[in-house]
């Protein structure tokens, strides 16, 4: 199968195809006629093996967005491309990212500077309250993204660091 | 249920505001509470003025206030703090009020008096009320002089150099806060005499970088106790009445997620007692304006004062549900000077009603704060239900701001019939683009505890269960990926492509 969503950090593999009244889903363990009719009012009608239900579906580049049995929920389309991508790339730990949207309240690193793992590489604020973020390992700070007093959204990334030569 | 105020209240107050001081309001606030206040305002025929930063262009209360003035700032929040460029603009449209709403200015006693000096009326207390009950110290010194009822503390200004050994004195745990906080910033909870030493310095830094104050008390913290508080008008006369009480109980870090009245933890005796020893404390006060007096409520029944709130609450719709009153249109007429014209017998109560507040959070996440863009909304409609709300479509939810979105209120005949009206309506409150808590307030309220009314502060931290992800049933699953294959552009396309062999030969078989 060569199409996937990502839902709460799991991954699953499906296809769509065409049946005589609307698609069917193939899964790794079903395969379910499915419909989804969009109403005039921006909600729309799913079908799955002929329940139907009112959904309220929005998209966002690759996120889908679906308000279904009163929760909202997120799912992403993984390219097939980018999925073959990331599985090569290096580590993630020479990518600092935020926890959590918040400002940045104090810098310790500048660029250049040699920093032990566990050391304290800048402070963030969020929800009034103070989190530190410490070096995910030996290395020299590259880059950093943001000034004290900036904000940013979780996943931002904050700063890159390298390998010590 | 009823239109609030009752139209005939609303129709005379129309006709006495001609005569008020002020023809126009600015409100000094955004998001929610903007718009709220806005209603008001524009319903008794007075002008209604906003302030915004750019930040906010989109938002509500910019699109329905009658004027909008762009300030700047460092920061966002910056900007709806600087008490020059909101004077100016109150200047410029020509106001004649200022309305601070919540958090902001609205605590600020220099604001206030800035406001005064300016000739304008400030809807709110005097700058000395804001002043004596904004400094922790001073309020519970004054509230027990008066001889209400304050928990057992050590203040540190009594004699810093004993401070420390006068803290251990006391009962554990101890709970130590910032003289000049609120809100739950810089508070500690501290169940070891060892640790009391680093705690007090941790809370110093903390007073200090909130507050730019780094004067700490200590005081006895009662274990699992509720968070009941009473609101209270005063008139310019002397005049004060309560409006009875709210449950706050249900908090996450010290801040309010859901509030209610009638609290189920009091009788009609112990309503009483509270409600009326916040009256006399206002009243000892001269309190003027709308306030909010809170209480620690003990599992025996006791109760200390905590502190009181010399502005609007978040939470005053639950009380405008089960009393009639508009609490923005009584203060808009205190400030105007009018008295406050019933007594306190002629303020009644009835049914019940409960908000929930719709945080941009993630509750399975530590109640971490989300962001994302506004791509649909819609809120729920009916009978006994009220949304206060800040977000429009098209709206960006950042970091810049507080992470609250807006307000669910619902009311019933009873309790029961609250909670299942608001079941139904956070249900049906579907916000798609950023995470909230909504699902989160759904669990809590269907939780036996809830139900029966038995919580307390500490509750959500004793069942994390409620703020966890719960997992995805198979036939849920199923239906979300159906969901996303079918608005998901390249899935269509690749299935479009192919004909379907079945469906070629069912054109050929009817």
């Amino acid at each position: 199968m060569h199409h996937a969503f990502k839902l709460e950090d799991q991954e699953y593999n499906l296809e769509l195809s065409r049946a005589p009244a609307g698609y069917r889903l193939h899964l790794a363990d079903a395969m379910l006629p499915v419909n989804l009719h969009l109403e005039d009012d921006g909600s729309a009608v799913l079908t799955v093996q002929g329940r139907s239900e009112r959904v309220l579906v929005a998209t966002r580049g690759d996120d889908v967005f679906i308000h279904l049995g009163g929760v909202a929920y997120q799912l992403r389309y993984e390219h097939p491309l980018q999925r073959l991508a990331a599985q090569s790339q290096g580590s993630a730990a020479d990518h600092v990212r935020a926890p959590m949207p918040g400002s940045l309240v104090a810098l310790h690193a500048k660029p250049g500077q040699a920093v032990a793992r566990g050391e304290t590489l800048l402070v963030m604020e969020s929800m009034k309250m103070e989190t530190t973020i410490a070096a995910p390992r030996d290395g020299v700070v590259e880059v950093v993204h943001f000034a004290v007093g900036q904000t940013f959204d979780r996943d931002a990334l904050l700063l890159e660091m390298k390998n010590v030569d | 249920m009823n239109s609030i105020p009752h139209p005939e209240i609303l129709r005379a107050a129309r006709k006495r505001a001609a005569n008020w001081p002020f023809r126009s309001v600015l409100i000094a606030n955004r998001g929610e509470i903007a718009v709220r206040i806005l209603r008001t305002v524009q319903s008794l025929g007075l002008e209604g003025v906003v302030v915004y930063h750019a930040a906010d262009r989109k938002a509500p209360a910019v699109s329905v206030a009658d004027r909008a003035i762009e300030i700047t700032g460092t920061t966002p929040v910056a900007a709806y703090l600087d008490a020059k460029q909101i004077l100016a603009a109150a200047k410029a449209s020509g106001a004649g009020a200022i309305h601070p709403g919540y958090g902001f200015l609205s605590e600020n006693a220099g604001f206030a008096r800035a406001v005064a000096d300016a000739g304008l009326s400030f809807v709110g207390p005097t700058p000395e009320q804001i002043e004596l009950m904004g400094d922790k110290v001073r309020a519970r010194a004054f509230v027990a002089k008066g001889g209400f009822p304050v928990a057992p503390s050590a203040i540190e200004d009594d004699d810093p150099a004993t401070f420390a050994e006068r803290a251990l004195k006391l009962p554990f745990p101890l709970l130590i806060k910032p003289a000049a906080g609120g809100g739950g910033k810089g508070m500690r909870i501290v169940r070891d005499a060892a640790q009391l030493g680093g705690e007090i310095e941790r809370a110093r830094s903390e007073g200090q970088r909130y507050f730019g104050d780094g004067r700490l008390y200590v005081e006895r913290y009662i274990e699992n106790p509720r968070h009941i508080e009473v609101q209270v008008l005063g008139d310019a006369h002397g005049k004060v009445v309560h409006l009875f009480e709210r449950e706050c109980s249900v908090q996450r870090r010290f801040q309010k997620i859901v509030e209610e009245t009638p609290s189920p933890a009091l009788d009609a005796e112990l309503r009483q007692r509270i409600c009326e020893t916040a009256a006399g404390i206002a009243r000892s006060a001269g309190y003027r304006n709308a306030g909010t007096v809170e209480f620690i409520f003990g599992q025996g029944g006791e109760f200390y004062f905590l502190e009181m709130n010399t502005r609007l609450q978040v939470e005053h719709p639950v009380t405008e549900m089960i009393t009639g009153k508009d609490l923005v249109l009584e203060q808009l007429r205190l400030a105007a000077g009018e008295p406050l014209g019933y007594a306190q017998e002629q303020v009644t109560s009835q049914g019940h009603a409960i908000e929930f507040r719709i945080y941009a959070e993630d509750p399975s996440r530590g109640y971490t704060p989300t962001t994302g863009p506004v791509l649909k909304l819609r809120a729920p409609e009916g009978a006994g239900i009220r949304v206060d709300s800040g977000i429009v479509e098209g709206q960006d939810v950042t970091a810049a701001f507080d992470p609250m979105l807006a307000k669910l209120i619902v009311g019933g005949k009873d309790r029961t019939e609250a909670i299942a009206r608001a079941d139904w309506a956070l249900a049906d409150y579907a916000l798609l683009g950023c995470v909230t808590n909504t699902a989160f307030l759904r669990r809590l309220l269907n939780h036996q505890a809830f139900v029966d009314g038995q919580v307390h502060t500490g509750f959500l931290d004793e069942h994390p269960e409620i703020a966890a992800q719960p997992a995805l049933d198979p036939a849920t699953l199923h239906r979300l990926l159906a969901g996303a294959a079918l608005v998901t552009r390249p899935m269509r396309d690749a299935a479009d492509l192919v004909p379907d062999l079945h469906a070629a030969i069912g054109a050929w078989s009817n």
